[in-house]
């Protein structure tokens, strides 16, 4: 099963030794078999809505701004606690913050 | 606190090749490496729940276990003036990362010297961190038969003495076949289900395509490793199409293409350019992944390159000539150069014993019989897959397809119902009726329930019976014959064992070795005198090999040539006699052949096999097995080597 899991932005800014951890991390997590894709979010974007026929967009950043999401990583696992297991590292390594994981549906 | 033993389980899957791939260096034994993790996973599951999961829970199973396996050879005193080596062995691996490690866990659990389905089961317990339990609920079989399976292979492991190591060079590429092997076969147990109820297992598929990332990760230079990643990504990708609402198969070309996931048909190329990167001739896992790929780059089933396809198969067959592999060439040719083309392929299989109760056989040729517009032919054929496959969704499937086929209806007399008549007549014995009725049930699934009587010539049994007994002892062969022969006459079809020639009686099928090739073996240089006398009493006595080696030292007859065995004697003469005294050597009781080595400290085999003087084990089967295939390879025309069955001789000289 596949899990999606999307971290909150923080305040603190990443130094140069997380960045050391997280990649060897994200090295390892690919190696085994484990993380399928990964990426880094812009913190702006631009917002689509609909309403009728009318299509709205509008460019970020939102006030919300912690309720964006600033990261993701699509894992594939074989049970809810693993993903809970990966999610809890990933948050050892990156320190006070917060992250949604969501099922993904299929597979 | 939340469910602390789904935790611990998470970790010990997450954490568990590395862990028992990091203590062989310490332990010198995978079986037992892999028990002590077991002691650090019983800790954890001890300890969790009251204090909390550890801040870093694989570290924690680590450490716990590298102290087991100090404690364990502290406790064995092997290594009382070491410690401070152990002490300084134990920092230094903690500073590795431990995987090439992993990567020597994998071959070992894959060694050649273990039957395959022992690699699987290893495989899944060693590398994927599965219990016993969970791999018997994948494969469908009993818990405990996967345990026993287990243990063997363990046992196997430590008695060849297979190193915790890299294969040499020499043997690196013939090594690393069988590890993928173990692999694609894991991927094919779940992919195309070949038991129960669902087409597709996807736990099992999952484990497979975690193990082969985990393998092109470690050893990224080989061509072949990439080729079956690729391989299961592209196959994986189509799984959720391959199914329909209610489990029934969809075909390929039927497949909904938008259900295929595009993030594993991308994994799936990017895997085939690392393969192609890694360089060397194409290899089988590649040739498949490049068909695949086939697939995946058509957007519509008629876009499909099937020329490319045919040329892709038409390598593959020259690599891998198994008679799937010439089926699924016989697909594509049907597809690339007409219907005809790929039938007379598939017939070419026809005679082919190990394709007999195989489904796909006749589920192609229906396939191919409908294009041609041969209905009739093609509905018994795909009744005929429906009756041999032992999957209800594909059964199901296989079913309609015959019904979707317009014509006349069955005719009334057919083989099924034949049969069926024939064994019900009054007058029948039980025994010939059972009897009969394997030689029909044999017929009715070569040939299909529904086969009109009248199709029902000397020519198609006599291809049945050279499928099905050709290599079979005349007796059975006769059997057989005169079974067909008294159907054909009550069925009032004359002449249908013309094309059966009776066999004169002959030896079993396996002829035994002659006494002149054995002598030749017994005086060979390098023969151990335990070998020696194992094989001459087996020649001498015809006693079954697992009789010989359950022999015990006070069965022996004072007289030298004969022993006690299940209630009654066996005996041998000379040679046996002769060469028997040296294994006994004063001993008085205890097992008679014995192994090399006293089992390890972690196994404890049962009192009447191990030897109360030296505590050595008994000899087992597979390993004498090992040595008499090892030493007949020459011989062996077939080059595998000889069973010990091949040592009795025809017939018991007493």
């Amino acid at each position: 099963m596949r899990y999606l899991m999307m971290t909150k932005p923080t305040e603190a800014a990443p130094d140069e030794k997380l960045f050391a951890e997280m990649s060897a991390w994200i090295e390892e997590l690919t190696a085994s078999g484990v993380l399928l894709a990964t990426g880094g979010l812009e913190p702006g974007g631009f917002r689509v809505t609909s309403a009728g026929d009318e299509i709205t967009v509008t460019d970020g950043p939102f006030a919300e701004a912690k309720e964006a999401v600033a990261g993701f990583a699509l894992v594939e696992v074989r049970s809810k606690e693993e993903a809970i297991e990966i999610a809890r590292r990933f948050r050892k390594l990156v320190g006070d913050g917060e992250s949604v994981i969501q099922q993904v549906f299929g597979p | 606190m939340t469910d602390v033993h789904g935790a611990v389980d998470a970790v010990w899957k997450l954490e568990s090749a590395r862990i028992v791939a990091a203590l062989p260096r310490l332990v010198r034994d995978v079986g037992l490496a892999e028990e002590l993790a077991q002691d650090a996973l019983v800790a954890a599951l001890e300890q969790w729940p009251l204090s909390g999961v550890p801040a870093n829970p694989g570290a924690w199973l680590m450490t716990t276990a590298r102290r087991r396996a100090v404690d364990r050879i502290r406790r064995d005193r092997l290594l009382e003036r070491k410690h401070e080596q152990i002490a300084r062995d134990v920092r230094e691996d903690a500073a590795e990362d431990g995987r090439d490690d992993v990567l020597r866990l994998m071959f070992v659990s894959c060694h050649p010297v273990l039957p395959a389905e022992a690699r699987v089961a290893l495989t899944l317990r060693l590398l994927g961190g599965l219990t016993a339990g969970e791999i018997a609920r994948a494969f469908l079989v009993d818990e405990t038969t996967i345990a026993r399976r287990i243990a063997a292979a363990k046992r196997t492991l430590a008695e060849e003495r297979v190193p915790f190591e890299l294969p040499a060079r020499a043997e690196l590429a013939e090594r690393l076949s069988s590890v993928l092997g173990v692999v694609y076969l894991v991927f094919n147990e779940g992919y195309a289900a070949t038991a129960g109820d669902d087409l597709i297992r996807p736990d099992l598929c999952l484990e497979a395509l975690r193990l082969g990332r985990m393998l092109a990760e470690l050893a990224p230079d080989h061509a072949e490793v990439h080729g079956l990643v690729a391989l299961m990504e592209l196959q994986a990708s189509r799984a959720a199409a391959r199914t329909g609402p209610s489990g029934e198969p969809v075909q390929l070309q039927e497949q909904n293409r938008g259900r295929w996931d595009q993030l594993l048909i991308r994994r799936g190329f990017t895997a085939m350019l690392r393969a192609r990167e890694a360089g060397g001739p194409p290899g089988p896992y590649v040739l498949q992944a490049a068909i695949a790929v086939c697939h995946a780059q058509a957007r519509t089933a008629e876009d499909t390159d099937w020329a490319r396809i045919a040329a892709l198969y038409e390598a593959l067959v020259r690599l891998l000539p198994t008679p799937v592999v010439r089926l699924n060439r016989a697909v594509a040719t049907g597809m690339a150069h007409g219907p005809q083309a790929g039938l007379d392929q598939a017939d070419s299989l026809l005679t082919d014993p190990a394709l007999r109760d195989y489904h796909l056989l006749p589920g192609v040729r229906g396939d191919l019989l409908a294009r041609l517009g041969r209905d009739e032919e093609a509905r018994l054929e795909f009744r005929r897959a429906a009756s041999l496959t032992r999957n209800a969704a594909e059964r199901a499937f296989l079913h309609r397809r015959a019904d979707a086929l317009t014509g006349p209806a069955a005719p009334a007399a057919t083989l099924g119902s034949a049969a069926r008549d024939f064994l019900g007549r009054d007058g029948l014995d039980a025994a010939t009726i059972r009897s009969y009725g394997q030689t029909l049930r044999r017929l009715c699934r070569a040939l299909g329930d529904d086969l009109p009587l009248t199709s029902l010539t000397a020519d198609v049994v006599a291809r049945v019976f050279a499928t099905a007994w050709g290599d079979a002892a005349a007796r059975t062969w006769n059997r057989h014959r005169s079974a067909v022969s008294s159907f054909g006459t009550w069925a009032s079809l004359e002449g249908l064992a013309a094309h059966l020639e009776r066999r004169a009686a002959t030896g079993p099928p396996a002829p035994a070795i002659e006494g002149a090739e054995l002598v030749e073996l017994l005086g060979r240089p390098g023969i151990a005198p335990r070998e020696r006398a194992l094989w001459s009493l087996l020649h001498e006595s015809a006693a079954g090999v697992s009789t010989a080696l359950s022999l015990n030292v006070e069965d022996l007859d004072p007289s030298g040539c004969r022993a006690r065995a299940n209630g009654s004697w066996i005996t041998w003469h000379e040679q046996t006699a002769r060469l028997l005294p040296p294994l006994v050597a004063g001993r008085t009781r205890g097992p008679l052949f014995l192994s090399d080595r006293r089992p390890g400290p972690a196994r404890t085999p049962s009192e009447a096999d191990l030897c109360p003087d030296t505590g050595r084990r008994r000899l087992s089967y597979e390993r004498a097995e090992y040595l008499f295939k090892q030493a007949t390879k020459t011989v062996d025309p077939t080059g595998t080597g000889y069973t010990l069955r091949r040592l009795r001789a025809r017939e018991a000289r007493h």
